[in-house]
């Protein structure tokens, strides 16, 4: 039997890391794991081993090639600030961190296929745009945000790279934003708000993608890397006003000139920082992708659709229970006589 | 006959209608005792009312719990009929729709219907065209128009026009649609067509740059050109504000007799009288999909169903006679 297959995971320490490295700890084709990070990854792994290194450190030239990688699976692109890593830094993390690893990748000769978790806010949110993106409609309009253009100029690497190794695998992936009961994120913390401000007159579309469904499509590209970008997204979309009716959450509409202003204070207290920037043009516009490519080539059958992931949110999720007393005396008197 | 005469209908007898509103609001109030949220309460409380009203109440209470339906598009087929009765009464009464040919829209499957446009401030055109396919085709479907851009970048404007089934208008979402087997409502006129002076009504503008063909050859969809006649008439526009429209960011902003000479009376469209001629479909199943790259094809297509539309125009405006009676 052949040797079995070695797999670098850099971003260990993040959720998506850690269960991607949980999820290929089961199969018995892959024969090494290990992953990168500053920080060691919370929870137990089997198998997995951590190696403790900053990717914007060239030191990391001398250690990947030591690791005889034949896959590398970027998930150190952070969408907001996580611990020990701070707003400041994310621009750092993402442009500097992909370009010393592709470099590190150059050196590793071993390295027979690149899979690098991306974002879907390459494609932009705009109100009269394609209702759902294909792989080919990135950059059709211009670049916003501090975070859109970091993605554009790590795409600009790693075409690049691609182009220079036809003899590598290079699969970028273009995530739409996640939501999960277990995952917490701005996002999350959002929708989970007591009182849920909106953009007056605007209901975007979105695409919410089951977290379960973000690692099982990180897996499904390790295991079978496509060329090129591939939108991660589910079926269908669904309104910013139907989830939040699902969630049963009490909205404030705000006029959204001064939405922006207002959500950058917000968006600090979401964890979002200066990154909500990204949040607000998503909740005024949306933004579908068309996932033909992930379900088709990638073989990835996300099992959540975009209504289901937010149901399997709602319904888990306890800080989406809603944390409204009912201000009638009926409910009052109800909860007193259940809490005995 | 006896049988249902004796059942409660809606607005039957006023005199139940009260009794019954008041049975409702002490049940809801009782129901808000017994600890239920204001909704769930009202829907449990509206067995004491009419069939249709607690219909209603019932629906209301379900879409506040996010229970309906949109397609992947943001369509709410259940918004759409709640919204239509207006457009219903704008086509029956106040315009006097007459619509013929409405069978040469496929039953099943893709098509592309391509109208010319005008209408200047809001282009009712493409409602009534709906209108016509909901009221008088023998299986009717929702069409899906497609709607300027720069309907989808204002606040309340962008989410009615999706919520009725409005779709950005760009070739891409076309291509989509029609393999969904959806009806696609194009205008190739585009803002040229609404914008034109009221001089100039019922002679069609430049069709854009033939992109409709291109989506029907892509889709191998049959264009089925229509006619609509007394959309001019609605917003006769005599001159423009470019300085608004600067302002707005619009396109263009009319100046119409009554606008906006007579403030939000103005806002309210001349009733016209309506013709809308749908003309035989033009199949294009017998070029490959690769004739979409072809421009002298695209062209020749186009020009083709330009000119069966403006035939049919001036020939439906004879047909209809004077513009107001």
């Amino acid at each position: 039997m052949a040797p079995g297959r070695r797999v670098v995971i850099t971003g260990i320490a993040s959720h998506w890391g850690s269960e991607l490295a949980r999820r290929l700890e089961a199969d018995p084709t892959i024969e090494f794991i290990a992953g990168i990070d500053t920080a060691e990854p919370a929870g137990d792994f089997e198998r997995t081993e951590f190696i403790e290194a900053d990717i914007r450190n060239p030191v990391l030239a001398r250690i990947l090639p030591g690791t005889e990688a034949d896959t590398v699976v970027h998930c150190g692109i952070l969408w907001y600030p996580e611990p020990g890593k701070s707003a400041r830094a994310l621009h750092d993390i993402n442009v500097i961190g992909t370009l010393q690893l592709l470099a590190a990748c150059e050196k590793t000769a071993t390295l027979r296929s690149l899979v690098v978790r991306s974002s879907a806010a390459i494609y932009g949110c705009e109100g009269a745009a394609p209702s759902f993106f294909t792989e080919e409609m990135a950059r059709r309009y211009p670049l916003k945000t501090r975070f859109q253009r970091d993605i554009g100029e790590l795409e600009g690497y790693f075409e690049n790279f691609a182009r220079r190794h036809s003899d590598i695998t290079c699969c970028l992936l273009r995530y739409q934003p996640e939501i999960g009961p277990g995952l917490d994120a701005p996002l999350a913390r959002y929708l989970s708000l007591p009182v849920v401000p909106t953009q007056l007159g605007f209901d975007p579309r979105l695409q919410l993608l089951h977290a379960e469904d973000a690692t099982g499509a990180l897996a499904a590209a390790t295991g079978n890397p496509v060329r090129g970008p591939v939108n991660v997204a589910p079926r269908g979309t669904i309104s910013l006003t139907k989830i939040l009716r699902l969630a049963g959450r009490p909205t404030l509409p705000i006029p959204h000139p001064l939405f922006g202003p207002m959500f950058s204070q917000l968006g600090r207290r979401l964890g979002a920082a200066d990154l909500y920037n990204d949040g607000v043009m998503l909740l005024r516009y949306g933004r579908g992708v068309d996932n033909t490519r992930l379900r088709e080539e990638v073989g990835y059958e996300p099992r959540f659709d975009a209504e289901g992931a937010v149901r399997d949110f709602v319904s888990k999720n306890a800080a989406s229970r809603r944390l409204f007393p009912s201000p009638l005396p009926g409910a009052v008197a109800q909860r007193i006589v259940r809490s005995r | 006959m006896s049988a249902t005469s004796e059942t409660p209908m809606a607005g039957e007898r006023p005199v139940e209608a009260v009794a019954g509103t008041a049975e409702f609001l002490r049940r809801v109030r009782s129901g808000l005792n017994d600890g239920l949220d204001p909704m769930s309460a009202a829907e449990r409380a509206a067995v004491a009312l009419p069939k249709t009203l607690r219909d209603s109440v019932q629906r209301m209470g379900r879409r506040m719990a996010g229970r309906y339906h949109e397609d992947e598009w943001g369509f709410d087929e259940e918004f759409a009929e709640a919204v239509y009765p207006f457009f219903e009464f704008l086509y029956d009464f106040w315009w006097r729709v007459q619509a013929t040919g409405v069978e040469n829209v496929p039953s099943h499957g893709r098509a592309l219907v391509v109208s010319n446009h005008s209408g200047s401030l809001f282009p009712f055109d493409a409602t009534m065209l709906v209108g016509a396919i909901m009221k008088e085709h023998p299986l009717p479907r929702w069409p899906r128009p497609m709607v300027l851009n720069w309907a989808f970048e204002l606040p309340f404007l962008s989410s009615f026009m999706r919520k009725v089934g409005g779709i950005p208008a760009s070739p891409f979402n076309a291509i989509r649609l029609l393999e969904q087997d959806e009806i696609v409502m194009v205008f190739p006129e585009g803002v040229k067509g609404t914008g034109k002076q009221f001089s100039e009504r019922y002679r069609l503008k430049r069709f854009g740059r033939g992109g409709f063909v291109e989506v029907a050859l892509r889709t191998g969809s049959p264009i089925v050109p229509v006619a609509v006649v007394g959309a001019e008439e609605i917003y006769p526009k005599i001159a423009d504000s470019q300085l608004l429209a600067k302002l707005l960011g619009a396109p263009f902003v009319p100046i119409t007799p009554t606008l906006p000479w007579l403030g939000p009376l103005g806002l309210i469209p001349l009733p016209s009288r309506w013709r809308i001629e749908f003309c035989e479909p033009i199949d294009v199943s017998e070029y490959p999909p690769e004739a979409a790259d072809d421009r002298a094809l695209l062209f020749e297509i186009s020009e083709r169903v330009r000119d069966t539309i403006q035939e049919q125009l001036y020939e439906a405006l004879v047909r209809r006679g004077s513009a107001f009676l």
